[in-house]
């Protein structure tokens, strides 16, 4: 659905590159997930892929189309969520998608069933302009499936909103997925990107470091944890220790044994943790 | 049909918003105070010009006579330069035309009175006193004010001609009949002996009319060039460009709406003015052809400068500066003597002219046209120019 060969990018058409020769492709009904810090390159990327930016060089085709050559058509097979809410405020959200599904050339949605969806339906007949910040980016995320996308871009789709109406929106990006939609997932979230993409990609300094799946990363860069909770001398310790070294292991039978036990987890090495690994940098 | 939604979707936005409604008050604001504090006519304060031909000593006598009865006061001479430039007198009561052409403009001296109320003592006006009956028809065409001629027969009777600018009404000419004449008996013969003529045919604008081509153009031109420029800024802040963009509509829609939905505030807030005032008087479909090319190109000049800003206030500096420089016209519209030929390259210098000519009836169709279709060609060239800006400075 998506292939990306030696993909450059300047913004100052120079040597400054903020996208340096990557490549990597998205095969359909999958939910690829591209992940790294602020500045890394993830939204220039995205900017490309969706035509918001020029291609300079390599080559790039998304949802079967070259996007060098000029076809508005192929967004009748696209979806964006863009990661700042961008509807028209002094529109009201009915109209705000009423709006949105005539400028297709393909069937499009209810848009009734779209706000319903995101839990906006009492709210149809006020301004957009009205909404809080969480409203708006739930009415972004549904407008961006008024065409039934075969290919979506998701750019931060929970960032800002509560837990609640986050989970609302993993479900939807689930059900899409289970109707064989393709997503391109950009975050610095690495809960979400481990919750919902099948493979992911970090990105970092505009360069691709890794690409695989979840459980593969943390096969290969993870290390089984426990932390382990105790009280000594009437007071609580604390310790993260590691299941796989000898002395790690012989450590957890001594505590076991010589102290009362708080609270005992087994923790798996997170996506940010092997991020923060492969890369050396963090997410923020 | 995407354009015609995105036209909807743009009129439900500005009916919703402050600038829709700029262009409408000042209209009927504009109307308003055209309506009640600019007068049609000249009132008695005017000036006049005048030319006796009469023997010397019979004027001298008549001088003096008024200046014993207090109703006239010598205060000297006043220098006058007469413009070059051709006009047209009509003889009302012949209906016989008599062009007049000068290339070179012209200093005359006129020998001054002011006019005064015999009871108070008050100025009521001023009266020029030229050399001859010419250089007064001509600076009655270039002031636009009234002009008179008083011969004398061999019998001793006086005769006068008057020279009107073509929009005082019949009641005004009849009260110039009057003004010499002393019983009603005597109306039918002193009438035989007035001519009243005027000048520039009956295409003349009235005080309140003159105002109207002034308001058609900036309020069609800037204020479309600005209002615009608020749509597009607007819709920067809230990003809603980016999601336009990636739908198979083009950009043209999107930018072609928005000079519909000024096109359409235009021509409403135009009408409320022109159709009050005018009434049948111009050639409306000359002048809505003309308003909606004027208004495409200025509209589309809008959207080309707001394709190099993000916010309205990093724009403000430019936009003042372009709104200054396209307001220059109006002085020479206004100011006869300032008619530099750099000002005739500004674009609503032919607007005003194109105006005026319509508003009086009299417009010269092919220039009119010509001006059509270079502002329609110009806007064209922006509008292109403005889509190509706006996909360059698109950002994430």
């Amino acid at each position: 659905m998506i292939s990306v060969k030696n993909l450059s990018h300047s913004y100052s058409n120079d040597d400054k590159l903020a996208v340096k020769n990557i490549s990597f492709e998205v095969e359909k009904g999958e939910t690829f997930g591209f992940l790294g810090p602020s500045g890394a390159g993830k939204s220039t990327t995205q900017g490309i892929l969706t035509g918001l930016l020029k291609q300079q060089q390599g080559e790039v085709k998304v949802a079967g189309y070259d996007i060098k050559k000029v076809q508005n058509e192929r967004f009748n097979k696209i979806g964006v969520s863009f990661e700042q809410s961008n509807v028209y405020s002094k529109l009201t959200a009915l109209e705000n998608l009423k709006y949105y599904a005539d400028l297709f050339d393909v069937p499009t949605r209810d848009p009734l069933e779209l706000l319903k969806l995101v839990g906006l339906d009492s709210r149809k007949n006020d301004r957009a302009g009205e909404f809080s910040k969480g409203m708006k980016h739930r009415l972004t995320f549904a407008r961006s499936m008024i065409n039934r996308p075969e290919l979506w871009f998701l750019d931060e789709p929970t960032t800002g909103l509560d837990p609640a109406i986050a989970a609302i929106i993993k479900d939807i990006i689930r059900g899409e997925k289970a109707n064989g939609t393709t997503s391109f997932l950009t975050t610095h979230n690495m809960y979400i990107a481990d919750e919902l993409c099948d493979r992911v990609a970090f990105i970092i300094d505009g360069e691709i470091k890794l690409i695989d799946t979840p459980k593969n990363l943390k096969q290969q860069y993870g290390k089984k944890l426990v932390e382990i909770e105790y009280v000594k001398e009437g007071k609580i310790c604390k310790e993260t220790l590691k299941t796989v070294e000898e002395s790690d292991r012989k450590k957890i039978a001594d505590i076991i044994k010589a102290h009362k036990i708080q609270t005992l987890h087994s923790k798996e090495a997170t996506l940010e943790e092997i991020f923060i690994q492969v890369t050396g940098r963090g997410l923020i | 049909m995407k354009i015609l939604s995105t036209y909807v979707k743009e009129m439900k936005i500005a009916s919703r918003g402050f600038y829709f409604y700029i262009e409408i008050v000042i209209a009927l604001l504009a109307l308003l105070i055209l309506l009640v504090a600019v007068k049609e006519n000249p009132d008695g304060k005017s000036e006049e010009f005048l030319y006796n031909d009469i023997p010397n000593e019979v004027l001298s006598a008549l001088y003096e006579r008024d200046t014993e009865k207090g109703v006239m006061r010598f205060v000297g001479d006043t220098e006058f330069k007469i413009k070059a430039g051709a006009f047209t007198v009509l003889n009302r009561d012949t209906g016989v035309e008599k062009s007049f052409e000068y290339n070179e403009v012209k200093t005359v001296i006129a020998k001054t009175y002011q006019k005064l109320n015999s009871d108070t003592g008050e100025v009521i006006g001023k009266a020029y006193v030229l050399e001859n009956e010419e250089d007064m028809i001509r600076l009655s065409n270039n002031r636009g004010t009234i002009g008179a001629t008083t011969t004398m027969d061999k019998d001793g009777n006086f005769s006068y001609k008057y020279f009107l600018q073509g929009y005082e009404t019949q009641r005004y000419s009849d009260v110039l009949y009057l003004l010499h004449t002393f019983t009603a008996e005597d109306i039918d013969t002193t009438k035989d002996r007035q001519i009243t003529r005027e000048i520039g045919g009956s295409g003349r604008l009235n005080n309140r009319q003159a105002v109207v081509p002034v308001f058609i153009a900036f309020s069609g031109a800037l204020m479309g060039f600005f209002i615009i420029m608020s749509y597009v800024f607007l819709d920067k802040d809230q990003g809603v460009i980016k999601a336009f963009v990636v739908t198979p509509s083009s950009l043209w829609n999107y930018l072609l709406s928005k000079i519909f939905v000024i096109l359409s505030t235009v021509i409403i807030s135009s009408s409320i003015v022109v159709i009050p005032i005018m009434k049948l008087k111009p050639n409306y479909l000359l002048f809505y052809v003309f308003l909606i090319a004027s208004s495409f190109l200025f509209s589309a000049f809008g959207l080309l400068i707001a394709s190099f800003f993000d916010t309205i206030s990093k724009a403000f500096g430019v936009l003042y500066i372009i709104m200054i420089g396209l307001m220059l016209p109006a002085f020479s519209y206004y100011i006869s003597s300032f008619d530099p030929i750099w000002i005739r390259f500004l674009p609503t210098y032919p607007l005003l002219e194109g105006f005026k000519g319509i508003m009086k009836g009299q417009a010269d169709i092919i220039y009119v046209l010509i001006y059509t279709v270079v502002f329609l060609v110009g806007g064209g060239i922006l509008l292109a120019l403005a889509n190509l800006r706006f996909k360059k400075s698109l950002t994430v």
